[in-house]
């Protein structure tokens, strides 16, 4: 019998491999070493049955059906719009999809709101933890309102990539829109905050510039999400 | 000395003996029979769920098997009867499931000061037996060492498909699934719990 390396009780060499000697991937060497090794070795014999442990316990986890019925929610979320694709979806997909995706993209790129968005000289304020705008990075504290700064217009943009969205929305990924629409109410709350706190002080800065940066947030998760429509109905 | 490695094995088929009958109902529901659909969804509903429990965890495993279903009822239109509805159904509920989670995880980093916004981690659940301690210290294990250890030992997918799922390559998967395997043995093993 070959006794390659040493017996420990925490053999590293061995301990480490025998997840892969259960699956068949060691080389007619090793697994020809390990197999050599093992009857003198007790600790790897413990570790390889505590593996085979592990392993025929997760194929034996059962499949249980939630604590209480999710039919009724699915059917209603089904009967509230989530239509079937019809049958060739691939054709219909290739074939009109994209299409309908660029010609909601179009429209939103050319509306006047978003126009104004990309093509504003005003540079935007920065907004904490957000992708990188074509704004100034503050340094610290609120950042001076920008001159030209116009919520309407940031309005109009939103409204323009909302519509995108929800053209789209029944095609995508139920959890993404969930995830979308959860960010999106953080979102809207604090714009509400600030425009309630504007209406009482309108000529802060602070307040000003918060309402900017929550404003431009929106249109960045939006423009995300518009992003991710288009990866799907072109996929 | 036996060789016990019988490597990778196949998605598990649970349903078996069911194949025509879902063949049937998934024929139904292409046509709009939303009976027929939700007969596909007792059917599949247990191991969905499971897997939402195990991939994304207990408090959101509810609502990520709606969303599954939602899907489903969208997508049935492509389901073309070439493998069972229920590998049909599976590999749709893992796309959902990983989708999410890389949401999750693009959100988390981009709003990283705005805990609200997402919900990553469940607690397990309480260990009252053999079962439940090894669903508890599954939902322990680390992000991308639960998938893979999900999808391979409790599910039956190959490492190759495991890593088109995740976009990773299939030495990463063996490598995060030998991880978790060694994770789970101490975290289970009596003598490394005394």
């Amino acid at each position: 019998m070959t006794h390659d390396v040493p017996a420990t009780p925490r053999d590293d060499r061995w301990t480490a491999r025998l997840s892969e000697y259960l699956d068949g991937e060691l080389v007619p060497a090793e697994r020809a070493a390990l197999e050599a090794h093992l009857p003198g070795c007790e600790a790897c014999r413990a570790a390889l049955g505590e593996l085979r442990m592990v392993v025929a316990r997760a194929a034996a986890l059962p499949a249980e059906a939630p604590a209480h019925d999710l039919w009724p929610a699915i059917e209603e979320r089904i009967a509230g719009g989530a239509r079937v694709l019809p049958l060739s979806p691939r054709r219909v997909w290739e074939l009109t999809l994209p299409q309908l995706a660029a010609a909601g993209f179009l429209i939103a790129l050319l509306s006047a709101g978003t126009m104004w968005l990309v093509s504003s000289k005003h540079p935007l304020p920065p907004v904490p933890g957000a992708a990188p705008t074509t704004g100034p990075v503050a340094s610290g504290g609120a950042a001076t309102l920008p001159a030209g700064f116009d919520a309407r217009r940031y309005d109009a943009a939103i409204a323009d990539l909302e519509r995108v969205l929800q053209q789209h929305r029944a095609e995508l990924d139920p959890a993404t829109v969930r995830v979308i629409e959860a960010n999106l109410r953080i979102i809207d709350q604090a714009t509400a905050d600030a425009r309630r706190a504007l209406a009482a002080d309108p000529a802060s800065p602070y307040l000003n510039n918060h309402l900017a940066e929550q404003l431009q947030r929106k249109v960045d998760v939006l423009q995300q999400a518009t992003a991710v429509v288009a990866a799907h109905v072109n996929s | 000395m036996d060789h016990s490695g019988s490597g990778p094995s196949p998605p598990r088929e649970p349903e078996r003996g069911l194949g025509a009958a879902d063949l049937s109902d998934a024929r139904r529901a292409q046509a709009g029979d939303v009976r027929a659909f939700e007969r596909l969804y007792r059917a599949h509903v247990g191991r969905i769920h499971g897997l939402a429990r195990r991939m994304i965890g207990t408090d959101s495993a509810d609502e990520v098997t709606q969303d599954v279903f939602v899907r489903a009822w969208q997508k049935i239109g492509s389901f073309r009867g070439e493998s069972a509805f229920g590998t049909w159904l599976h590999r749709l509920a893992v796309n959902v499931m990983l989708t999410r989670r890389a949401w999750l995880g693009t959100q988390r980093s981009r709003w990283s000061s705005d805990d609200t916004a997402i919900e990553l981690a469940s607690a397990p659940p309480a260990r009252t037996d053999a079962g439940i301690d090894m669903e508890a210290a599954i939902a322990k294990l680390p992000e991308g060492a639960r998938q893979v250890f999900v999808l391979h030992d409790v599910e039956g997918y190959r490492h190759e498909e495991i890593a088109r799922f995740l976009g990773v390559t299939s030495g990463t998967t063996k490598a995060q699934l030998h991880r978790a395997r060694g994770m789970l043995r101490r975290h289970l093993s009596p003598a490394e719990n005394v």
